[in-house]
């Protein structure tokens, strides 16, 4: 049987055996609806009940939730029996506390019964998606945005970057700029995760930008409760709030700028290999037009040299930001678990959690 | 006594330059950025440019309104902590300093910094993991107590231990007895440690480091008509398509603090990139026609630098150097008292008993971000083998790794914080609350 491997977002989760070039076989937002007798999953958006965020910020917080989402993507969507179960690999964002590693382990072997476990930070994941065991990688997504140099398949925590901003931040710029222009209409979060997803661009440079300040090509949106909207800079101001951060209100360089800063923190020999082997992933990383723009800046960075993003190999998928980090696990999954480098029912037996931390790097 | 059957504990080594920090067990830290915060006084702003900022977590801005009763009152003040949060230019922000002469000033400052390791690098409740602290080889009694104080107090950490960094130094390297020479960012100490004890009266100590050679090549490429620019000072623009320009910005109300931070950031890197230290003691007329080395500024502008290559490192060696660096002259005061780094090195030794300094001597160890320079470890040995006794064998030892010389504090730190027999020598919280802040010296040594 195939391995699983799970790649749990802040927005969505990814889940699927381990065959690296095909797109994972469940896409499932992580969000939950919360019933009156128990916990349970709902996959269409949601209304005016309590919703629960079992991953916040790339980390599980909710740990009775993901019980119950783990439970339905394992055993209803992937098909596994009780009493029969596999092999399971996650992936793990940037500065993962010990603490929620452990739990995790202690929550897949006590609860699920499993017979194999993996853990890898998704930053290399990414790499391995792509072809490389050493560059930088990018990864922007719903909650959070990680900047991480990799050398050899380790990653240089010295020199990494997380930020607490991403695609939920973008989501609340969005739906103040539309309350803007839009006064008289009622939005819906959801709503505007869709209007997102669907309408957002980048400007080709600040210039472009600021013209769209003057004219800009109006688009009309009709809303599922019947309401129409207009859309006209928005579109842009989504995507700009990437390279200029001050419109979210924070004090920060645009993305390009960190991503140069936290590389010339590590040993300048190995500086070329890390800019030129950069790779982006991450929903928000694949809107429209952000790649160009990525390219863009680039070649405006106060660096020496300048990033240069790395092509996916032809084999894999389109879409491949999306869900990099699982492909690359679904690569690294096929190499531990023959190999028996994963952490067994037995060694958690006689070890408890903390063999997570000596195993799984 | 402290024990837990899963002791996590954490390291922290505020040093003068970078502050690291950890889980013990590990073989590096995972969070370390710079022991300097930016402050803006918020008296000196208008309140409309302020308000506006909202604290996103790439920015940490704490109001620090605290009415300490030994800080002289600086009103309101916001710090920004963290290479993210320095990194980016802001109007009227000062770069400062907490520690000045190995001695904490400003114990605010090192709260909020201890506060970005903990919530924001290392994401951690400081309640569940006893800190393992390095302390500077010698810190006073008022100086522990206050660390003592404010651990328990505001983060209230189970258990607390505070060892001296030669002691951690030496344990990284697996000796009980040697001596250690520590090249740090803000200062030189060499310290001799016997059977884990540090010897106070034979620790010497030179405000010499990382840093201030960084300022010596800063001016000297100055001096050189060489401007290094500031990361914010320009911007790039395309002035047509492929074909990229240099423009400078101005930004008035930068401070001369930060300006000067950032140029050292720069400078720094010239220093870790190019500079060696030389075999023989520096001569002019010697390293006058040597081949020059590129280096690519982040403007993109190349210079080449020659004979400072070599002159910059002999600094540590020769202090007097300096008076012939133009723009240094305010330091001459300081370089006439201080020596170099052998004989600061043979006095520490003279100053030890005579039994053991036949062992000292054969157990020189080398550590800190500016002793990972190249040749660093053969010129020492070359000048200690001149200057010492002749029966002593001279050896000076190095990690060949250049990440464990600069973290080696901190390493020892890590195996100390999770030997099995160390977990009885926590002073724990219990303890601080029966018996005081002052219990620390006995618990300590």
């Amino acid at each position: 049987m195939e391995a699983a491997v799970v790649d749990a977002g802040s927005r969505l989760l990814k889940a699927g055996p381990a065959i690296p070039d095909q797109a994972p076989a469940m896409i499932i937002p992580t969000q939950m609806k919360r019933m009156v007798e128990d916990g349970s999953m709902g996959d269409s958006s949601l209304c005016e009940d309590i919703t629960v965020d079992p991953v916040v910020r790339g980390f599980i917080r909710d740990w009775d939730a993901m019980e119950d989402l783990l439970n339905h993507v394992l055993y209803t969507g992937l098909g596994w029996e009780i009493g029969n179960e596999g092999q399971i690999l996650f992936t793990d964002p940037l500065s993962t506390p010990k603490s929620v590693r452990e739990q995790l382990v202690q929550l897949m072997f006590e609860t699920f019964n499993i017979s194999g476990f993996y853990a890898s930070e998704q930053a290399v994941l990414s790499l391995y998606a792509v072809g490389r065991i050493s560059g930088c990688s990018v990864d922007i997504g719903h909650g959070k945005i990680d900047i991480a140099p990799v050398i050899e398949g380790a990653v240089q925590h010295i020199a990494s970057r997380r930020f607490e901003i991403g695609g939920i931040d973008l989501t609340k710029l969005l739906a103040q700029e539309l309350g803007k222009s839009n006064p008289l209409v009622n939005f819906s979060m959801s709503d505007i995760e869709k209007i997102k997803e669907q309408y957002s661009r980048c400007a080709e440079d600040e210039l472009a930008y600021s013209k769209t300040k003057n004219s800009c090509h109006i688009e009309k949106h009709t809303l599922p409760d019947g309401q129409v909207i207009t859309i006209g800079r928005e579109r842009y101001t989504v995507g700009e709030a990437l390279f200029q951060p001050s419109l979210l209100g924070l004090d920060a360089h645009g993305i390009v700028e960190q991503l140069v800063r936290s590389i010339s923190t590590v040993s300048s020999d190995n500086h070329r290999q890390l800019l030129e082997n950069t790779v982006l992933c991450g929903g928000t990383a694949s809107m429209p037009g952000f790649e160009e723009r990525f390219q863009k800046e680039a070649g405006l960075c106060s660096s020496a040299i300048r990033p240069a993003l790395v092509k996916p190999p032809e084999y894999m998928p389109e879409n491949l930001t999306m869900y990099s980090a699982w492909v690359g696990g679904a690569i690294l999954a096929k190499v531990v678990f023959p190999q028996n480098q994963h952490v067994t029912k037995a060694d958690y037996d006689e070890t408890g959690p903390s063999i997570v931390h000596r195993k799984c790097f | 006594m402290y024990g837990g059957d899963e002791v996590s504990a954490m390291v922290i080594d505020l040093g003068s330059h970078t502050c690291k920090a950890g889980y013990a067990g590990e073989d590096a830290p995972k969070a370390v950025f710079p022991s300097v915060v930016g402050a803006i006084d918020q008296m000196e702003v208008d309140d409309t440019e302020k308000t506006e900022n909202n604290s996103g977590s790439a920015v940490d801005s704490k109001n620090t309104v605290r009415t300490l009763d030994s800080e002289k009152a600086k009103g309101k003040r916001k710090l920004f902590v963290g290479s993210q949060a320095l990194g980016f230019r802001r109007d009227h922000m000062e770069v400062l300093s907490p520690i000045k002469d190995g001695v904490v000033v400003d114990w605010d400052m090192v709260d909020n910094i201890w506060d970005h390791a903990f919530r924001e690098c290392l994401l951690i409740d400081p309640k569940e993991h006893p800190m393992l602290l390095a302390e500077p080889s010698s810190n006073t009694q008022q100086q522990r107590e206050r660390t003592a104080e404010l651990m328990f107090e505001k983060y209230k950490v189970p258990a607390l231990f505070l060892a001296k960094n030669a002691v951690l130094t030496s344990f990284a390297s697996g000796r009980a007895t040697s001596l250690v020479v520590d090249c740090g960012g803000g200062s030189t100490t060499v310290a001799p440690v016997h059977d884990g004890y540090v010897l106070q009266k034979a620790v010497a100590s030179s405000a010499i480091g990382g840093e201030y050679l960084s300022d010596c090549l800063l001016k000297s490429l100055e001096s050189k008509g060489i401007m290094i620019k500031p990361r914010f000072s320009f911007k790039r623009k395309e002035t047509r398509p492929g074909e990229f320009q240099t423009v400078d910005m101005d930004f008035p109300n930068t401070t001369e603090s930060y300006r000067l931070y950032s140029q050292r950031v720069i400078s720094s890197d010239i220093k870790e990139c190019v500079c060696r230290a030389p075999d023989t003691p520096y001569d002019e007329s010697a390293y006058s026609n040597i081949p020059m080395t590129p280096y690519e500024l982040p403007d993109g502008q190349t210079i080449e630098i020659g004979s400072d290559r070599f002159k910059i490192p002999d600094i540590l060696f020769n202090p007097s150097l300096v008076q012939t660096i133009p723009g240094m002259d305010n330091f001459a005061e300081i370089a006439p008292s201080v020596r170099g780094l052998p004989q600061m090195v043979i006095d520490s030794i003279n100053r030890c008993d005579v039994d053991i300094r036949r062992e000292l001597f054969s157990s020189i160890l080398l550590a800190g971000g500016t002793a990972s320079m190249q040749q660093l470890k053969e010129r020492l040995e070359k000048d200690l083998l001149e200057e010492s006794p002749q029966a002593a064998r001279v050896k000076v030892l190095a990690s060949g790794n250049a990440t464990e010389r600069r973290f080696s504090v901190w390493i020892g730190g890590s195996i100390l914080a999770s030997l099995g027999s160390f977990q009885q020598m926590w002073f724990s919280k219990a303890e601080y609350e029966e018996h005081g802040a002052s219990y620390i010296q006995r618990k300590c040594p």
